[in-house]
């Protein structure tokens, strides 16, 4: 209780370092009391959430239980100004940005493994996180490549009091959920396993057709933590996490008359180990030491029912290693500096790449937290990254807080991120025989299409390799602006107007044409785009049981080259109808596909602490976005290329019995059963669920 | 406007094969911007027997001072014009050509495009593959949408054409389908070609 003292009045900064060692320990305190909270992600140091002086959202493991979701897609869905995308898996758009643009991580290290930029949502089971971290808007300066929209930071359980807990779900399309939590803690060591099992029948919405929308499915997930304390100096830490799925596959890969059946199977398998060494070696220093590896593997194998014979077998192997050291000095109360070194070792195999491709990237990063006055939080940052193909990369970041008074809080970013080329622009060397194209990686492309040239296969070269030159990273500037309002105790309110400038954008293109006119595509950097716009979020305590929440996002993303094209009168549409041709104007130009001017979402929270009841209704607006072109000029302009807007609503209700050892929650999600099935086939109908959680030992607290 | 009105009746012709000829103007001062519907390119025929498709490989070609097409036996004459097969647009000149034609894309609206700039260069047929009418999504007249499997002519691409004997046409490509449906749809067969154009008998640039 006296630490507990030391935060609740934490005037001095320097009381802060020790706080920072021991926060663990208070997090396994009782949750009645109201804590603080603290957030890693920013500064990549535990540092107080109203300290920050950049948007930063929190999500507790509390909100995630209230409703009840199982993956962290189903989190993030329901986050002001984040979009579920889908294009080869489930990704996140965060600020306009696309999924390859946001870094996720699992205890500050990288989740590797993305199909085309993007990393799927559904590999990551939420039972057992303590909270989720996200850093709005560049973060390269402190997280160097895919830092650019921003950061998840998806913060697990720490080894707390003795507890087992056993959870088990089920629900529609016979989707199923089980998991285990223990943990165990001594006064030397502690120690912590979640195991997990989630599968689904999937669903179908065109059962005429072979194969379903969503093919069946189980995935496995084992995460366990250990921790020893040598002494009160030095502190161990190892954590590894293992996820497996398996997934049916169906597909009619011929025509309508003449139908093709291929059946099989794919997996993904998902290694990370992660051991790590806190060294405080004195009242102002403190060292990490991490030896971060992660391994993603996917295999897949399809053959035709008719005669068993292989129709495809692909695979896919990514290894990631990285060592990292990094030190904090609190120099003064006023001035607390950070530093860290690091080297990647990254390598893919794949069916698609000739060989083992490597990657290897030296960093360093540094950090100054300058507080001047208790009104000012302003800090400094900077990172350099140096990469054995693309070249180096320098990403600094300045962000500052202002607090006018006990109400209002003003803060500022700006900041560069970038994004490194990946494996597949690199290396990749695809000839798809059936469509008759070729992609090659750019560093592929000088060789291979010498080869074929030798060999009279190209009819026309459109972009010599040297006009395309070596890839760059992309890059971005991004600013925020915004405030923090808490008028009272009852209402917070969160406004930020946000601009992401991306240059240097890798886009796809013909290079060249084969003698049987098929065209080969190569990797290029070539497009110029920007996203801006506001989000503001507000919740009010409408009396002792009920809460209300709701956010909003506006959006604007375009492509500067598509504007100026525009401005130019070089971008034309035909009427379908008609056939009179006109210019795109300013007006008609949609922005990029994807995205959605407007975005909603509402919540009512029950919470009856002394009953143990909960319950809550959520409501999600996503406005209507670009699907993708219609008329042949390429750009979103027409009404038909639009995904029309939608709400879907999901609610939960929970009661606790037997001195809240046994939980017993029941949900449904998409009540009003919102389904688009030409074009958003991962939105299922609605869906019920039950569940129940049981602790077997509850927490001992003191 | 009196060109708008002119096309604007030539619309509502849409739909038949071809529209009539005006020959018996001896000094046209408004050329007649001409359609052409569902002029087949070699479509593909499903035999029925489970076989793949077919087509025949062969090109249609057509004069556009006759708004006919000609016989493919006539292919190495200079009777010909423009040639179309599939996605692949040849002009009759060119070193593997006997035509004098040759051609260009302009970028504009059909109607925006009154004269040739005297300057302007004609690519002709350099090999069956080197097209003065380059091939490829997004290279030339159309662009390929591999998620609706659908073939798009861009809208302001105009094919500036020399005709077989050396005169001037400009035509616009507008649907690749046949009857030219509004939207994009799996049952549309291919291969079918509309467009329209004017074709300049004087021999001038001027349209």
């Amino acid at each position: 209780m006296q630490l507990f003292r030391i935060i609740m009045n934490n005037k001095s900064f320097y009381l802060l370092s020790y706080f920072i060692f021991i926060s663990f320990s208070v997090f396994a305190q009782k949750d009645s009391v109201q804590l603080e909270e603290i957030v890693v992600t920013a500064t990549r140091s535990e540092r107080m959430l109203a300290a920050l002086n950049m948007p930063v959202l929190l999500i507790t493991q509390k909100q995630i239980q209230q409703i009840g979701a199982l993956r962290l897609g189903q989190v993030l869905q329901e986050q002001t100004g984040l979009a579920i995308v889908n294009d080869h898996g489930q990704g996140i758009q965060m600020q306009g940005l696309a999924p390859e643009y946001t870094l996720i991580l699992i205890d500050g290290e990288p989740l590797i493994g993305r199909t085309a930029g993007t990393l799927e949502l559904s590999r990551l089971a939420v039972g057992n996180i303590k909270q989720i971290e996200i850093i709005k808007g560049a973060t390269s300066s402190l997280y160097g490549s895919e830092a650019l929209g921003g950061v998840i930071n998806i913060i697990t359980e720490n080894p707390k009091q003795q507890k087992i807990s056993f959870s088990s779900r089920y629900g529609t399309n016979q989707t199923s959920d089980f998991g285990l939590n223990a943990s165990v803690q001594n006064k030397k060591w502690g120690g912590s396993i979640f195991m997990n099992r989630y599968g689904s029948l999937g669903y179908d919405f065109t059962p005429e057709s072979f194969g379903k929308t969503v093919e069946p499915f189980s995935n496995y997930t084992f995460q366990s933590k250990i921790q020893y304390e040598f002494s009160p100096k030095i502190k161990l830490g190892i954590s590894g996490r293992y996820f497996f799925e398996n997934q049916e596959s169906n597909f009619d890969v011929g025509n309508s008359q003449n139908p093709a059946f291929v059946t099989g199977k794919s997996s993904i398998k998902d290694f990370n180990f992660n051991p790590s060494v806190t060294w405080r070696i004195s009242d102002k220093w403190k060292s990490y030491i991490r030896l971060y590896q992660s391994v993603y593997e996917t295999k897949s194998k399809l053959n035709y029912i008719s005669d068993n014979k292989e129709f495809d077998k692909t695979f896919f192997k990514q290894h990631f290693l990285r060592p990292e050291l990094q030190t904090e000095y609190f120099i003064s109360e006023k001035h607390i500096l950070t530093l860290g070194i690091g080297n990647t070792w990254e390598t893919v195999e794949a069916t698609r790449y000739e060989g083992k491709k490597p990657f290897q990237t030296q960093y360093a990063y540094t950090q100054y937290e300058f507080l001047p006055t208790k009104k000012w939080n302003i800090t400094f940052g900077s990172r350099f990254d140096n990469h054995t193909v693309y070249g180096s990369q320098l990403s600094p970041k300045a962000s500052l807080q202002y607090d006018i008074n006990k109400y209002i809080a003003l803060r500022g970013s700006a900041g560069r991120g970038f994004k490194a080329p990946d494996f597949r622009q690199l290396y990749l060397n695809f000839t798809n025989n059936v469509a008759g194209y070729s992609v090659f990686g750019s560093e592929e492309l000088p060789s291979l299409l010498q080869n074929l040239q030798a060999q009279n296969q190209i009819a026309e070269i459109l972009l010599a390799p040297t006009e395309i030159g070596k890839l760059k990273a992309e890059t971005s500037t991004s600013y925020n602006i915004g405030a923090k309002i808490k008028p009272s105790a009852k209402w917070t309110l969160n406004i930020n107007l946000f601009r992401n400038e991306l240059k240097n954008m890798i886009e796809s293109q013909i290079v060249a044409i084969r003698t049987t006119g098929q065209s080969i595509f190569s990797y290029r950097n070539l497009n110029n785009i920007f996203t801006q716009g506001l989000e503001t979020d507000m919740s009010f305590q409408l009396n002792q049981y009920i809460q209300i929440a709701g956010g909003y996002q506006f959006l604007e993303a375009k492509d500067r080259e598509v504007l100026d094209k525009i401005e130019k009168g070089e971008i034309f549409k035909r009427d379908a109808h008609t056939f009179a041709t006109t210019r795109v104007t300013k007006n008609e130009y949609g922005g990029l596909f994807g995205r959605s001017k407007h975005m909603f979402n509402f919540k009512i929270l029950y919470e009856n602490t002394q009953k143990g009841i909960t319950a809550n209704l959520r409501a999600v607006y996503r406005g209507k976005y670009g699907l993708g072109d219609r008329n042949g000029n390429l750009i979103l302009d027409e009404t038909n290329e639009y995904v029309v807007d939608y709400w879907t609503l999901h609610g939960t209700v929970s009661k606790d019995f037997w001195k809240k050892r046994l939980k017993g929650q029941v949900g449904v999600d998409n009540l009003l059963n919102y389904r688009d099935i030409q074009n958003i086939l991962s939105l299922a109908g609605r869906l019920y669920w039950a569940s129940i959680q049981w602790q077997i030992q509850k927490n001992t607290t003191k | 406007m009196k060109k708008n009105i002119t096309f604007g009746v030539l619309l509502m012709a849409l739909g038949f094969v071809a529209c009539k000829k005006k020959e018996n103007d001896p000094a046209p001062v408004v050329l007649e911007a001409k359609i052409v519907s569902n002029l087949p390119a070699d479509p593909t025929v499903n035999s029925g027997t489970g076989q793949p498709q077919t087509a025949t490989g062969k090109y249609t070609f057509y004069n556009l001072k006759d708004n006919a097409i000609v016989a493919n036996t006539d292919s190495t004459s200079n009777k010909w014009d423009i040639g179309f097969r599939g996605t692949t647009i040849i002009i009759n000149g060119g070193t593997v050509r006997s035509g004098q034609g040759g051609a260009y894309i302009y970028t504009g609206l059909f109607e925006d495009l009154k004269e040739i700039p005297a300057t302007q260069e004609f690519a002709t047929d350099v090999t069956n593959t080197q097209l003065a009418i380059p091939t490829g999504s997004g290279n030339g007249w159309y662009n390929y949408n591999p998620q609706q499997n659908w073939i798009s002519p861009i809208a302001g691409k105009i094919l500036v054409i020399k005709t077989g004997d050396g005169k001037y046409a400009k035509l616009e490509i507008l649907s690749y389908y046949k009857d030219s449906p509004a939207t994009p749809s799996a049952t549309a067969l291919a291969r079918y070609y509309t467009f329209r154009y004017i074709y300049q008998p004087d021999g001038t640039k001027k349209f």
